[in-house]
């Protein structure tokens, strides 16, 4: 079914029907003919089709990100910003300087041409962009952070040494921009980085009175399960419509219980299910489930027994994730263990939902979610979930007023039947996990720990990935031991015997040695392109002792414990 | 320096590629159906099916080939579309034209193939087992290996196995073709060789070459996987307008494309090697199982490169080196940037390091000490002039401060539990010139045009080494005009006809010399002029930067006056050049010869980092020494060494091309089928993998046989020091166990690693999981997709 959605693409308005699932990048060639966004893989394992978006965030600010073109539902596009390489070119054409081919030349560009980094030029737009992107929104300016931000585009032809230096460029031109908001993107307008055309979209967002501080707004609320609404202090509707994340959620189109003989699709930020249906068929209905606010939110609320738990909406992005001040409170050291996540590219589109539904065996926000004890919520929406633009009243909606219907929660692992499998039942899907934050005291600490290994460090499937969390007393006692595992049997795994194992056993070589042992004897891996059985099983047994040499450095534990 | 106009067009997204051209009304989009198995009979195709889908459905296979059905250069034994049989897994069997490209990819899958599979040969072992190549072995020979060993105190043998790599170009492969005034043939095609596909195009269609016109504009990357098997795509989109009478786009997916296309061929090879007790190599024997896959393709002159490189940068009196071309069913492997010299140097340096282990004596010692000096002769008969190995080893001890380095590193390991460094130095030496000996040769044509701008064409192919940007400078030179007057056409076998590829690093040298031919002759004519205008003789007169120098002073005739004034005497403008690399010469027979116009020399350092806990590795930074002669422009060159290093590094460590039942993997009930298919199982160098930190000098220039106003070529030399990274991981790896046998099986993954590290312990300390693995139930295989 097609849905009428209208964005602004670089500097033109533009009002279409689509079927709201068909792929951002072939509309951005085909349609608008902007073929400088090139299509270099179609799995978002490249970069060469990335685009910026535009749109108003939770924080009440418009927010540019990257974005893969070819994992992106054009429904995304509704009331965003887009800009391409085009529309980048455009700020600088202007200019009384340019003439001719020198026309349209940014600053990043420059930096491009005098590093001499691009040579056959079919990944240079998804680079500039990448860049262009960072300096928009990046809060520190520095090489690695540049490097972070196009580790999701691939070069074949210049080993990266020029990017490099073009990016170091950039960082000295560009040291002193205000922070990331509107004061930003004005130098930056002035600067010829980015088009007028992004000025004009700012005006047409912004709402200076009425800005809400995100999160930290929404911990003050708890205390009830009562769930903020990501923007709800925008007048228009663009304020929800925000990131996107990964997969569809379960199955890829489960209806709701409202309508089931459709075929319905329910996209997260389609970044797995777009490679798994490059080429996509028109649906009857297609709701993208990161537009939708019961689905899109991060929050502290407090169980029955007034314990805090943090509550993750489905379709929170894997780049909220990571960044969200709750999630880094309720679990220190968190952001390490970002960019074991795809690229930052990915990070934008994927959500946390979209990752767990997708079933991977070696998913690893499942496996990180599995090791943090998360719980996953399942529920039946109502039609009124699906419905983008309706709940404009209230100080935000609950899942229960979105969903008449009856909803279960339990521990993440059980979700997990068999390969690609899950526990739902028609109708349901997946709506959101919870968290209980680590704790500290004088008497115990509790840590967390990711393991991943995979052929290349970045935007790489593991081999074998795994989860720790850990309290230990200050006699060195284990009072409690969560271990996850991926890629060693066809669910993702809590390591049950393990972590029971370890549970009241005092820290020693021995008890850390025979926990992997015991993990590893729990699992069931299969050999495959990415690793061998007999490889994923040592790969287990040395990450879970890795657990205890990052989670412990100070113990003389670590030197009995290395190989 | 103003940046080239290809370039402002790159950056500002405007470049356009095979799939952002526009094409004529009514054009029809492509895509092909691939066979499903490795070899098999074709019984029946049946496209009702995916000819109901839509009116502009077309379904076109081998029996609408007009003429021969042979794309085959070397050996007439590639098919364009196969009649009877498959031969590997991934083929194009039929070919789908619809309105639209998602059209034609439907229609592609609902065509279906009855056929029956057949028995398939799929590692190179088993093929040379089964007696199956696709030409008779080569041997190349010097002094008395079986002799020298008898003197030798080490003596040595092992086998060593390098995997392929796919080139990953980021443009996929495609045409556009359309039929024109009812005979002729226009192709647009991504290829490094326009004539070849020409060729192929002219058999297929049976029309004469001089019907088919095959244009190249600007690749998207290439590296040797558009050399020959461009031809395939260019005819297929022939045959498909020639057929539908509508103009036809083909442009391949990226599965498609790394299901269909060849890559580097992977090699195993068993080699003897002997030294005397002061270090000295006497004796180097190799037998070089290449699989070709299932059809010659370039397959003979890549092997000849791995058997002209046999020794590295090493002087070694002794040698037999023997290659064997195994055919399988596997897709033709070809051309890929090095072109069989990788393979060939990774088999020496493997060598040497098991040297090192069994002797005691440092790796890198034995690498200084062996080195190639001048006047050298090769085990081919060349002798080497302007030898630079040693000059690059020296200073790359120098800039590395290697002693202290090593210091440090064993200081770090003596030190360091989790992580250990390693590092290694590597030297090349590469031979520059096509090994086929008739493909050094290249054409040009010039115009001057009334206002004095000019117009250069050559057989070379622009994908982003900048070669029309050296060209231009060339051309320039030659004619005494600054270089913003001279625009470098896109390459079409109307003006330049009979071209070679661009390819084998001579793209540039051959190219432009070309050019610089064409040039001469002009600028002669012009001079001749300028010398009857001002009434002086002709030897007084110089042209250069644009000015008519009298007397090395400039005069007031300026080189738009002087071009006019050619013109109006009715003197033409324009020159066709032709250049051929002399000095050339090389017999099949004896296997002696001088097959490189020079050779290309220089030094690589490498430095690691391993976590042995887990089995990853960081490549922490490379410093390389580079012999680049006179370079044309320092940034264009250093961008080749650089993207060359990440290539050969990627190779080396990284990449990891699983075909089932090839190379060790298992066949399982799939053999043949590519495992690693798309870019999320398939890795390649990525920001991060690539080292921070490359440091790159160039050897100051100095009296030799060289290229163009004396430079060197740089496409493929500097790929071999990616090979340093491997040693350099081993090398670290060494120091947990020095007495552990030497790995030499590439790429060394991670897993490798662990693996490694994992025997060298007691067995006792880490129990092996071996024996009979868990049943895996039901499992799908590809459990792991994310």
């Amino acid at each position: 079914m097609k849905k009428n959605i209208s964005f602004v693409a670089n500097d033109r308005p533009v009002n279409v029907e689509v079927w709201p699932g068909s792929p951002a990048l072939d509309f951005i060639r085909g349609q608008l003919g902007l073929t400088g966004t090139k299509e270099g893989c179609r799995e978002g394992d490249c970069g060469a089709c990335a685009v910026l978006l535009g749109s108003m965030e939770r924080d009440g600010l418009v927010h540019y990100r990257t974005a893969p073109s070819c994992l992106l539902a054009m429904g995304e596009l509704d009331h965003h910003h887009l800009l391409t390489i085009e529309g980048l070119s455009s700020a600088a054409a202007t200019s009384a300087a340019a003439a001719g081919a020198d026309k349209g030349i940014t600053p990043v560009m420059s930096a491009f041409l005098e590093e001499n980094a691009s040579q056959c030029g079919f990944c240079s737009p998804g680079f500039i962009i990448s860049l262009t992107g960072w300096l928009m929104e990046s809060a520190i300016l520095d090489v690695a952070g540049a490097v972070v931000a196009v580790e999701g585009n691939l070069c074949r032809c210049t080993g990266y040494g020029a990017i490099r230096r073009a990016a170091e460029a950039l960082v000295s031109k560009f040291a002193s921009l205000p922070p990331p908001g509107p004061e930003r993107l004005r130098v930056l307008v002035g600067a010829r980085v980015i088009p007028q055309s992004v000025l004009d979209f700012l005006a047409t967002r912004e709402i200076p009175a009425a800005r809400t501080d995100g999160e930290d707004t929404r911990e003050a609320q708890g205390g009830s399960a009562q769930v903020a609404r990501p923007g709800n202090a925008s007048p228009s509707r663009e304020i929800s419509a925000t990131q996107g994340g990964t997969l569809p959620s379960p199955g890829g189109s489960i209806a709701p219980e409202t309508d089931r003989r459709k075929s319905i699709l329910l996209l997260g930020g389609g970044t797995d299910w777009y490679v798994r249906n490059p080429e996509p068929e028109e649906t009857d209905d297609c709701f993208l489930l990161d537009l939708l606010p019961p689905f899109h939110r991060i929050a502290r609320v407090a169980d029955r027994e007034g314990h805090p738990r943090i509550e993750i909406g489905e379709a929170t992005t894997i780049r909220e994730f990571f960044a969200s001040p709750l999630l880094r409170t309720a679990v220190p050291g968190l952001e390490n263990f970002e960019q074991d996540f795809a690229s930052s590219l990915i990070r934008n589109r994927a959500t946390v939902g979209g990752n767990v539904c997708n079933a991977s065996p070696v998913a690893d926000m499942t496996a990180i979610l599995i090791g943090l004890g998360a719980t996953v919520t399942v529920g039946t929406p109502g039609a009124a979930a699906y419905d983008a633009s309706a709940p404009e009243t209230g100080n935000g909606v609950s899942i229960a007023d979105a969903s008449p219907l009856s909803t279960r929660t339990f521990p993440l692992e059980k979700l997990f039947k068999g390969y690609k499998s899950l526990d739902l039942n028609e109708g349901e899907i997946v709506e959101a996990f919870g968290i209980v934050p680590l704790t500290n005291s004088d008497r115990h600490v509790e840590r967390f720990n990711f393991e991943k290994i995979a052929k290349r460090r970045s935007l790489d499937i593991a081999a074998v990935n795994t989860a720790c969390r850990i309290a230990v007393d200050s006699e060195g006692t284990i009072l409690r031991a969560r271990l996850s595992a991926g890629g060693v049997g066809p669910t993702p795994l809590y390591l049950e015997k393990a972590s029971t194992f370890l549970e009241g056993k005092k820290l020693s070589k021995e008890v850390v040695e025979d926990a992997a042992d015991i993990a590893v004897s729990e699992t069931c891996p299969i050999s495959d392109v990415r690793g061998s059985a007999e490889y994923r099983k040592r790969l287990l047994r040395r990450l879970i002792i890795a657990h205890f040499i990052r989670l412990f450095p100070d113990e003389s534990l670590v030197q009995e414990l290395l190989p | 320096m103003k940046s080239p106009v290809e370039s402002i067009l790159n950056v500002t997204g405007k470049t356009r590629y095979i799939d952002d051209l526009p094409v004529p009304t009514g054009t029809l989009e492509a895509a092909v159906k691939l066979s499903a198995s490795a070899r098999g009979r074709i019984l029946d195709i049946d496209a009702t099916r995916a000819l109901a889908l839509d009116p502009s459905v077309r379904v076109i296979s081998a029996r609408d080939i007009p003429g021969t059905n042979q794309t085959g250069f070397t050996v007439p034994d590639e098919k364009l579309l196969p009649e009877e049989e498959w031969e590997y897994q991934g083929q194009p069997v039929v070919l789908c034209l619809a309105r639209t490209r998602a059209l034609a990819r439907r229609a592609a899958v609902l065509v279906t193939i009855q056929g029956e599979d057949l028995p398939a040969i799929i590692d190179e072992r088993e093929a040379a087992a089964a007696n199956a190549f696709v030409l008779p072995s080569r041997t190349m020979k010097m002094g008395d290996p079986e002799e020298a060993f008898k003197d030798c105190a080490y003596v040595l043998s092992g086998t060593v196995r390098s995997g392929g790599q796919e080139h990953v170009y980021l443009e996929t492969q495609g045409a556009i073709a359309e039929v024109r005034d009812g005979e002729k043939v226009f192709v647009i095609s991504g290829t490094q060789g326009p004539t070849g596909v020409q060729k192929a195009v002219a058999a297929v269609l049976n029309l004469p070459m001089n019907k088919v016109e095959v244009e190249a504009r600007r690749l998207g990357g290439a590296f040797g996987g558009k050399e020959d098997q461009a031809a395939t795509w260019g005819a297929l989109a022939a045959l498909g307008a020639w057929v539908s009478g509508h103009p036809v786009r083909l442009y391949l997916n990226r599965r498609d494309d790394i299901r269909a296309t060849g890559k580097r061929h992977p090699y195993s090879s068993d080699y003897r090697i002997g030294m005397d007790q002061d270090g000295q190599i006497l004796a180097f024997e190799a037998d070089y199982y290449q699989n070709s896959g299932c059809t010659c393709d370039l397959s003979p002159a890549i092997l000849s490169r791995t058997l002209f490189h046999a020794t590295g940068a090493y002087s070694i009196p002794n040698v037999r080196v023997t290659g064997y071309m195994c055919r399988t069913n596997l897709p033709s492997f070809t051309a890929f940037r090095g072109f069989g010299a990788p393979q060939g140097f990774f088999v020496i340096e493997c060598a040497i390091q098991a040297l090192s282990a069994r002797s005691g004596k440092d790796v890198t010692a034995l690498r200084y000490h062996n080195l190639y000096k001048e006047r050298d002769i090769t085990h081919y008969g060349m002798p080497l002039e302007g030898c630079r190995t040693a000059d690059a080893f020296d200073r790359l001890i120098e800039r590395t401060d290697w002693v202290s380095l090593r210091d440090r590193i064993d200081d770090f390991n003596a030190e360091s539990r989790l992580y250990r460094k390693g590092a290694a130095i590597l030297p090349v030496c590469f031979g520059i010139s096509f090994t086929k000996l008739l493909m050094n040769q290249a054409g040009s044509l010039v115009h001057v045009y009334q206002d004095g701008s000019v117009l250069v064409s050559t057989g070379a192919i622009e994908m982003g080494q900048q070669v029309n940007r050296k060209i231009a400078l060339a051309a320039a030179g030659a004619l005494g005009v600054r270089v913003e007057r001279v625009s470098v056409e896109r390459t079409t076998t109307l003006t330049v006809a009979n071209t070679v590829p661009t390819a084998a690093s001579t793209g540039a040298d051959l190219n432009a010399m070309a050019a610089v031919v064409a040039c001469e002759s002009i600028h002669k004519r012009l001079k001749a002029k300028a010398a009857s205008l001002r009434g002086v003789e002709e030897s007084r007169i110089r042209i250069e930067n644009d000015l008519i120098l009298v007397d090395g002073e400039a005069c007031d005739l300026s080189w738009e006056k002087l071009v006019i004034a050619t013109f109006e005497s009715r003197i033409d403008l324009s020159a066709h050049g032709y250049y051929a690399t002399p000095g050339l010469f090389y017999d099949m027979k004896t296997e002696r010869g001088s097959p490189f116009a020079y050779h290309v020399y220089g030094a690589a350092c490498v430095e690691a980092t391993v976590d042995i806990l887990r089995g990853s590795y960081t490549i922490d930074k490379a410093t390389i020494i580079h012999d680049m002669g006179n370079s044309f422009d320092e940034k264009v060159d250093i961008g080749q060494i650089e993207g060359a290093f990440a290539q050969g590094l990627g190779w080396a460590l990284l990449e990891d091309l699983q075909f089932a039942g090839a190379g060790g993997v298992p066949a399982l009930s799939m053999p043949g089928k590519l495992l690693s298919d798309t870019l999320s199982t398939y890795k390649l160098p990525d920001i991060h993998f690539t080292p921070g930190k490359i440091e790159i000098e160039f050897l100051p220039p100095r009296e030799g046989p060289s290229a163009l106003r004396g430079s060197k070529a740089v496409g493929e030399p500097p790929l071999i020091y990616g090979i340093a990274g491997y040693f350099a991981v081993l090398d670290a790896l060494l120091s947990v166990s020095p007495h552990a046998p030497i790995l030499a099986d590439l790429p060394l993954t991670p897993e490798k690693v662990l693996t490694f590290l994992f025997d060298a312990r007691s067995p006792k300390a880490e129990p092996g999981f071996s024996g009979s693995l868990p049943s895996g139930g039901n499992q799908p295989r590809q459990q792991c997709q994310n």
